[in-house]
């Protein structure tokens, strides 16, 4: 990181910041999605960007969540790079059919002759009184489909390196912005740069146990790990940031270090991808490190409620961490 | 769950004991660390602690009986527990009552006759690294209490458990009775007054090591010879056979299994360098099964290649790769890593140009190989370059004098240095 170059932003204007530096810089790129040019979005993640790049690049489109995806998906095969947005993760079960069978499958499917290179920009999580059709997290669905990278984010600084990343892939790369990350401050450089999507990144260190944790996630279990650093327990905290492909070796030699492994997630438990990190941890050189069973801590299954009180308890809350990681340090020691 | 009484395994070789007494009744009230029975292994009569405190039941072994190590011989009961009988798996059982089936043994009102472990049922709860760490210090896990939730033993309870093991006798009185064994520390002298990096503890394959070695420098008065040998030969033989030898055995034949073929030709010519002290007598070996010291992850091995005497270089080149391979990948039974009579080390591959070694006991010798060296040698016009490796024997002067030393030495050399001699 040049710090010379670097003040704290958003990770809303860091997500910004990367497509207006890449759209500069490529003229292939464009975003499409709905409202995305006068309104900037629901988010107002691209306020300001119709202007600079007009309507053609900045394309509002209509209310169908199956033509955005089927019009990015056409468009990046024949040669352009498409940003495409949607309002809510939720609204992506309409474009699935496009994004799976058609955007997933055609590099393969055509011997490599062509490639797809797109981003679904997605906002996800609960948190802000949206109710179960506007707050999910559907990444273990599209981990499980060939063809479709994810990645996670977790901080303004991730964002854009692993944005301007994923607008380079030449695969489909579903892009995870947590809605509450948008408001979150941190140290990002001006210039663009990129951060790999198969590197995972050690965001705490700590002897007594790992916590995996992407997205929202990291913020409260980086609360968590200081919380419990006053209790004498070090927390290590690991961020995958990409969940396909996978920076495996981060993950096992920490948790080799530590022999201790709480993983946890916003999105459901059952059928989480939470349950692949296990199995990749319980199958590798790490197993015979482990010193306690490997530890999940996920959303309940129930579809996400609208009432405040009722939300936060279906979602892993800080307190929740702590009381997790605190039990799973102290097993049999 | 009744505390298991096993037949130790109180040397690293050791597969069967043989029973000599009970020194408690059956019935008997004991505490854990009471003596509670005699064995007999091929080096001394010892006894056994109490593992756990209960009254002892179901006794199995009587005078003689020779046992496999870790076979139950007996069980210590506490209040209210009774024999373990051996489970035919009941569904019944697991319907009929609300709770799962757990570790407990299932109990009779009787003492059975047919006292055999529970099976599947009656496995040992531990993490993985408690595991391993068990099998890396040679511990029974079922000697092991687990603190962790249902009793699952944890990384903490083996360090626990070892510290424990430090502590009480059984290893002391080891070191008293076993006659090869030598005190690792007869003088006591203060630490310095330094940081520590780390403590390792003295066990497993380290502590065998440490003892054999101490009671190999420490018994038998080493003699050490040396000279040079000129491997010029040596190396064109190696040249020529090297790729036939390849097409044979796959492998490429290195300087230790030349050097192994030349010791193999040349011992049955001194038959004290393939010798062990036993019991006052002198026992010289007919045949030659030749320990190759290699270090596996930081620990001594010597794998042993049997009747070295009878096999030719490309089987020896063979043996030396499949043994080297397997102990690699800690695959080795002990019973091929025991039982040579002559063993060769070989550091040249780490630059060093000779060194003394100490003899692995029970043999009376070891050779230590140095680096090949081009080294000037006063010839007719001058000096010339030849290629040239130290080699060392200690040997234990109670069997062997220097003289004899020597003669091996010296017959080795010229076998290396016109090596059709091994034809």
């Amino acid at each position: 990181m040049n710090t010379n170059h670097t003040r704290e932003i958003t990770y809303l204007e860091a997500v910004r910041e990367a497509m207006i530096q890449e759209m500069r810089l490529n003229k292939e790129v464009f975003l499409i999605g709905e409202d995305v040019g006068t309104y900037g979005g629901a988010f107002g993640v691209s306020k300001g960007m119709l202007e600079e790049f007009g309507p053609e690049r900045i394309r509002d489109t209509p209310i169908s969540e199956a033509a955005i995806a089927g019009a990015a998906t056409g468009a990046a095969l024949m040669g352009m790079r498409p940003v495409m947005e949607v309002m809510f993760m939720d609204f992506l079960t309409i474009s699935t059919n496009q994004l799976v069978n058609q955007a997933a499958k055609m590099r393969f499917m055509f011997g490599g002759k062509c490639s797809i290179p797109m981003v679904i920009r997605a906002p996800s999580g609960s948190g802000t009184g949206a109710a179960a059709q506007h707050s999910q997290s559907l990444e273990a669905w599209f981990v499980n489909v060939p063809g479709i990278k994810v990645v996670a984010p977790s901080s303004p600084y991730d964002a854009k390196g692993l944005l301007i990343a994923a607008i380079r892939d030449n695969n489909p790369v579903l892009f995870m912005e947590h809605k509450l990350l948008y408001r979150l401050k941190g140290p990002v450089p001006e210039e663009p740069y990129t951060i790999p999507l198969q590197s995972a990144e050690v965001k705490r260190e700590g002897r007594d146990l790992t916590i995996v944790a992407y997205s929202i996630m990291v913020p409260r279990a980086l609360e968590a790990a200081e919380k419990l650093a006053a209790e004498g327990i070090e927390v290590e905290v690991v961020d995958p940031r990409s969940l396909k492909p996978l920076d495996k070796e981060t993950i096992i030699r920490s948790v080799s270090k530590t022999g201790r492994v709480l993983i946890t997630h916003e999105a459901p438990g059952t059928g989480g991808y939470g349950g692949e990190l296990a199995a990749v941890i319980a199958g590798s050189a790490a197993f015979d490190y482990l010193d306690a069973p490997i530890r999940r801590l996920a959303g309940r299954d129930v579809p996400i409620p609208y009432n405040r009180t009722l939300e936060q308890a279906a979602v892993p809350q800080v307190e929740d961490i702590v009381a997790a990681a605190r039990e799973l340090a102290q097993e049999g020691r | 769950m009744a505390t298991e009484v096993i037949m130790p395994k109180v040397d690293m070789v050791m597969e069967t004991g043989t029973f000599v007494e009970w020194l408690k009744n059956e019935g008997e009230h004991v505490n854990k660390g009471d003596p509670l029975f005699t064995i007999m292994t091929d080096k001394a009569a010892i006894e056994v602690e109490a593992p756990g405190e209960g009254v002892l039941a179901g006794l199995k072994a009587k005078l003689d009986d020779v046992i496999p190590v870790t076979e139950v011989i007996a069980y210590l009961l506490g209040p209210g527990e009774a024999l373990p009988v051996e489970t035919v798996f009941q569904p019944q059982a697991v319907v009929t009552t609300s709770t799962p089936p757990t570790t407990e043994a299932v109990t009779v009102s009787e003492p059975a006759a047919t006292v055999v472990e529970v099976v599947g049922l009656d496995k040992v709860r531990a993490t993985p690294v408690a595991r391993r760490m068990a099998e890396d210090l040679g511990f029974d896990l079922a000697q092991v209490q687990g603190r962790g939730p249902g009793g699952r033993i944890h990384r903490a309870d083996i360090l626990a458990y070892q510290e424990e093991q430090r502590s009480t006798a059984p290893v002391a009185e080891l070191e008293v009775q076993t006659a090869a064994s030598v005190p690792l520390m007869s003088v006591s002298v203060p630490l310095p007054n330094a940081r520590q990096k780390k403590v390792v503890p003295l066990a497993g394959p380290r502590k065998i090591i440490a003892e054999r070695m101490a009671a190999s420098a420490f018994t038998a008065p080493h003699i050490t010879l040396s000279l040079h040998v000129d491997m010029t030969e040596a190396i064109r033989l190696r040249e020529q056979v090297l790729e036939p030898l390849k097409v044979q055995t796959g492998q490429r034949v290195s300087y230790t299994a030349i050097l192994a073929r030349a010791v193999a030709t040349v011992l049955p010519r001194h038959p004290y360098m393939n010798a062990s002290l036993a019991d006052g007598d002198i026992i010289l070996w007919e045949d030659i099964h030749l320990g190759i010291a290699m270090s596996v992850e930081e620990n001594l091995m010597v794998p042993v290649i049997r009747e070295a005497q009878s096999r030719s270089l490309g089987q020896i080149v063979t043996a030396l790769a499949d043994l080297t391979e397997r102990a690699r990948n800690r695959r080795l039974t002990s019973a091929e890593m025991t039982g040579s009579t002559f063993t060769i080390s070989n550091l040249g591959m780490f630059g060093i140009e000779s060194f003394t070694a100490i003899i692995n006991p029970p043999e009376s010798a070891i050779l230590a190989v140095g680096k090949m060296m081009d080294t000037p040698v006063k010839c007719a016009d001058g000096y010339m370059f030849r290629p040239m490796i130290q080699l060392t024997a200690s040997a234990d002067h109670r069997i062997v004098d220097g003289v004899g030393v020597a003669r091996f030495l010296d017959d080795l050399k010229a076998t290396l240095e016109n090596p059709y001699l091994l034809i």
